[in-house]
């Protein structure tokens, strides 16, 4: 296994920007997610470690070689599919010993990695089978097993497990990250979905609209989000964001709505006292807010707009200065729609961003 | 409802009898009459049943021994060599050219494209006079190789178009994964795509082929010693000289088509695959 | 989804110079370049010399370099001929005639051949052969059938009580263009059908379900439900025939050679004779120039109904 590192890495298409200036390193044994929205340049950048796309600019290296120019075949990678990518006409024996027969390892040889393989995932019943006869989840132990087979020096996946239903895909999660963990393998993991990415990953790298956002071990990411876009992006529900006016008198600063304020702590109000503007956007993860029927000192008054139990928690939407704020409650706490209640937000734990930049205010 | 319903279906039902008829009755009769004698076939009102069935007919046009026969298997000969020689030859350009249509993007792709589409349009006669000055600077004049390289061009917008078709339903993640595995660009074709694409070479062969084997226009201009007529132009100059012998022509057309309509069958799946592809779409 | 929102944008190399592109691309063309080469000598060359050949006259021999230029005399010859105004209106009958009955009869046939039943594959197969033989086989054929003394149908119309005497279809200056639109149409309905079965395939079952429910008859489903679905296939079929009948030779020459009297006589069978039965090459290329044009046009309409929805991928 290797260590990848990426370099100002950029991908243009004519006018588009695919991938714009990314740069980070995935230590050698790290399991990294790529997460962001759909279209925002994630296989765009899995294509271009792979090789299977030129670059633009920037580089890129595995191991310590620059690998740039070389083609795929020689980067020693291995790689699985949204869509699975099994050759169709092979069985899956045959998908198995495909990168092997091309690496024109002994046909012995070949065979007890195949059948190795196989064992680990379970799939060796299905050996002689073509693709078509699989279900998605066996095509997907299949495509894993084609990575698998050899060991190359990092793994690739783009959306490994976005074609499966819902079960599955949390059983395979575990299995994934059981995998890593016994194979100590270098991954790069692609996905929309940021609830994957915070269950597997040691770090993720979240992208938005061609650039990377933010890189760090999940819980950072989560902790201490760098702009609203990753705020917003990673945790469910989101984080509520509501834009405020900030009000100074003297030493005290203060955060105010229509017709309330919420004065800060003096470490929130040094962070926004640095914003540029007088609009300052206060960000708040629903598990912080505490939700009062009646008005409380430094609390903030919000109408209930929708009421959703989930059995764990109660999800509660509520209105405060047209924005909309969660907060949760515990199941058997009863609160109605069109209701008036007071929130009270953590004030060590809450989040405050410059809404010219949208960045985090520290 | 439901009476309604039958209505239409048994309206359905008349017409393909209908349809059916006028499909079948003149193929049966030229059957009918191949079997029969030359003065049986020329009589009036015919017999519609022939009194004294004759397979002479077809074996005078199989004797190798006869002159008739000798001429009719020559001409087979040339028609199956000509046709073959156009399906392998243009299933090797038409290959890689659809490939890169479906695959890349590279400046002036769609210009070309329609390019080769519109070679479709333009008849084959108002092409005689250039490409026979053509074959004559060439040298071709009067050999197998002015039809086979006319036929290749015919073919070829078609072969491409097809086999765009099916590279395009090909996913690309295919090669992707093939060269992750370890080929190269050129074995990811050749291990991967070109076992998938059969069915669509399948296709344009059937295509290829049959056109090559009905073509008559360029056969009749481009060739001109007997020995080397392909069978449509072939049977003509044969049966001028007895433009009377109805039945020996009967025999001798059901005989030139028995080859294409047997390849028909057999494929006909693709046939109708490649006749459809692309002009529907989903 | 170009643009960035994010905070980090470093400068990006802009579109890239058409050269450069071409040169990026270069061995991407070496895929086409065999095709390219082999259409370009037998599409380029074949234009460039009947354009340039129609301003000549040409000698009988055909020995081309005793041409001598004339300008525009050969097109002024031809539109001021009367065959070339009979000719023409030969052509609009015989491919609107033949183009519109395939069509119908294939429509029909499409319709009544779309529901599944024991026999239907056998049906469909037989419907199929005169459109996979050759036009060679068909007008000998059909030359046997409308035999003017011993043919089928003269005896069958006899039988039947339709003439008292076996017709002369092929040699009279009424029945000639009638009858080999039929032969036409014979060889070319099967195509159709065989299109717009494939037409048919891609109604949505659950739009035609949801038409029953909304209490629509077996005519409104078709009409609202079925024709709208089967325009696209409808329109290059139809161009598809027109084509083809514009420039289909060999039926109607070998039937009749474009007679009796020119009765049946249609531009491709006009030019060919002009070209090979007369020798006059400069004259018959200014014909042929012309029908480039026409068919230029029908190329347009063709490409436009042929390439709705064709996104070529990337990479
Ligand atoms: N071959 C291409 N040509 C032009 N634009 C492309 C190409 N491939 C991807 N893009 C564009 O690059 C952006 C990123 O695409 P992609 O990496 O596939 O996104 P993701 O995998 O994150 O959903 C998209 O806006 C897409 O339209
Ligand atoms: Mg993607």
């Amino acid at each position: 296994m290797a260590k990848v590192t990426l370099e100002n890495v950029v991908k243009t298409y004519g006018p588009v920007t695919a991938v714009g200036d990314v740069s980070f390193t995935v230590q050698d044994g790290e399991f990294v997610a790529l997460v962001g929205p759909s279209g925002c340049g994630k296989t765009t950048t899995l294509n271009l470690i792979a090789g299977l796309i030129p670059i633009s600019g920037g580089n890129i290296r595995i191991g310590d070689k620059l690998v740039n120019d070389l083609d795929p075949k020689d980067r020693d990678i291995a790689m699985v599919f949204q869509n699975y990518a099994l050759y169709p006409n092979k069985t899956v024996a045959k998908n198995l010993a495909f990168p092997l027969q091309m690496r024109r390892l002994p046909k012995d040889e070949i065979a007890r990695k195949v059948a190795e393989a196989a064992r680990v995932l379970d799939i060796t019943h299905l050996l002689e089978r073509k693709p078509r006869e699989l279900s998605g989840g066996q095509q997907q132990r299949v495509a894993l097993g084609r990575a698998l087979v050899r060991d190359p020096r990092a793994f690739l996946m783009d959306e490994p497990l976005s074609n499966l239903d819902a079960k599955l895909r949390v059983q395979m999660r575990t299995e994934l990250k059981r995998f890593h963990q016994d194979l100590k393998a270098t991954i790069i993991y692609v996905t929309h979905d940021q609830l994957e990415a915070v269950t597997m990953a040691d770090k993720m790298a979240v992208m938005n609209g061609g650039t990377l956002q933010q890189y760090d071990s999940p819980k950072n990411v989560f902790d201490h989000p760098v702009n609203t876009f990753v705020a917003s992006f990673v945790g469910s529900p989101a984080m509520s964001l509501v834009p405020l006016r900030r009000v100074v008198e003297g030493d005290a600063v203060a955060l105010a709505g229509d017709g309330w304020q919420m004065p800060l702590s003096p470490a929130n109000a040094r962070k926004a006292l640095s914003a540029k503007s007088d609009t300052v956007i206060l960000g708040a993860r629903h598990s912080t807010i505490a939700l009062h029927d009646g008005p409380r000192e430094g609390a903030v008054p919000g109408r209930v707009y929708t009421v959703e139990p989930t059995g764990d928690v109660t999800f509660v939407q509520v209105h405060v200065d047209g924005a909309i704020v969660i907060a949760s409650l515990a199941p058997d706490v009863a609160v109605r729609s069109d209701t008036n209640v007071w929130l009270g937000f953590d004030q060590s734990r809450m989040h405050l961003f410059d809404c010219e930049t949208q960045m985090a205010l520290t | 409802m439901s009476g309604r319903v039958d209505g239409w279906r048994w309206a359905g039902r008349v017409f393909l009898v209908l349809i059916l008829l006028f499909t079948a009755v003149p193929m049966v009769w030229m059957l009918l009459t191949s079997i029969k004698s030359q003065f049986a076939a020329m009589q009036y009102p015919p017999q519609w049943w022939p009194k004294e069935p004759t397979l002479e007919n077809y074996t005078k046009l199989l004797d190798p021994t006869n002159p008739v026969g000798n001429d009719f298997l020559r001409y087979m000969w040339n028609s199956f060599y000509v046709s073959l020689a156009t399906t392998v030859l243009g299933v090797a350009v038409a290959v890689p050219a659809a490939y890169a249509f479906s695959r890349f993007r590279f400046p002036g792709r769609t210009f070309l494209f329609f390019a080769v589409l519109l070679r479709n349009m333009f008849p084959a006669v108002v092409f005689l006079m250039p490409l026979f000055i053509l074959m004559r600077w060439l040298g071709l004049v009067g050999t197998h190789g002015s039809l086979i390289l006319t036929y290749l061009t015919f073919g070829l917008p078609l072969s491409i178009w097809l086999l765009k078709g099916f590279y395009d339903n090909i996913p690309i993640q295919l090669e992707q994964a093939a060269r992750i595995d370890g080929a190269t660009r050129f074995q990811a074709f050749l291990l991967i795509v070109m076992p998938l694409s059969v069915p669509g070479i399948l296709a344009t062969s059937i295509f290829s082929f049959i056109g090559a084997w009905n073509e008559y226009v360029y056969a009749a201009t481009f060739l001109n010693r007997q020995d080397q007529l392909t069978l449509p132009v072939g049977i003509q100059r044969f049966f001028a000289e007895f433009a009377t012998d109805w039945p020996g022509l009967m025999a001798a057309t059901f005989l030139m088509s028995v080859p294409v309509v047997v390849l028909f069958l057999i494929l006909q799946r693709y046939f109708v695959r490649a006749l459809t592809e692309g002009a529907v779409k989903s | 989804m170009a643009v960035s929102s994010g905070p980090v944008t470093g400068s990006l190399r802009r579109d890239d110079g058409l050269l450069r592109r071409i040169v990026t691309h270069r061995a991407d063309y070496a895929y086409v370049l065999p095709a390219l080469v082999v259409m370009m000598v037998v599409i380029a060359y074949p234009i460039w010399f009947t354009v340039d050949m129609s301003f000549y006259k040409t000698p009988a021999s055909l020995q081309l370099r005793d041409r001598t230029f004339v300008g525009w005399k050969n097109y002024h010859t031809i539109l001021t001929a009367p065959a070339f105004w009979s000719v023409t209106l030969n052509t609009l009958i015989w491919t609107v005639a033949s183009t519109f009955f395939a069509f119908l009869l294939g429509l029909g046939a499409a319709l009544s051949l779309h529901r599944e039943f024991a026999g239907r594959a056998v049906l469909r197969a037989i419907l199929l052969i005169p459109y996979v033989i050759s036009a060679v086989a068909a007008s000998y054929l059909w030359k046997w059938l409308y035999h003017s003394d011993f043919g089928v149908i003269g005896a069958l119309s006899v039988q039947w009580g339709f003439t008292d005497k076996p017709i002369n279809f092929l040699d009279n200056i009424h029945t000639a263009l009638p009858s080999l639109i039929v032969v036409n149409i014979w060889r070319e309905f099967s195509f159709a059908m065989i299109m717009l079965m494939a037409g048919l395939q891609t109604v949505p079952e659950q739009l035609l379900r949801a038409a029953q429910v909304d209490g629509a008859n077996a005519w409104q489903r078709f009409w609202h439900v079925t024709a709208p679905h089967l325009k696209g296939v409808s329109m290059v079929t139809v161009l598809l025939l027109m084509v083809a009948n514009f420039n289909s030779f060999i039926v109607p020459w070998l039937m009749t050679g474009g007679g009796p009297a020119g009765a049946s006589d249609i531009w491709i069978t006009h030019i060919y004779q002009i070209a090979f039965g007369r020798q006059n090459w400069g004259l018959a290329s200014a014909y042929s120039v012309i029908l480039f044009i026409v068919m230029m046009c029908l190329g347009y309409f063709y490409v436009q109904a042929l390439t709705r929805g064709d996104k070529g991928r990337p990479e």
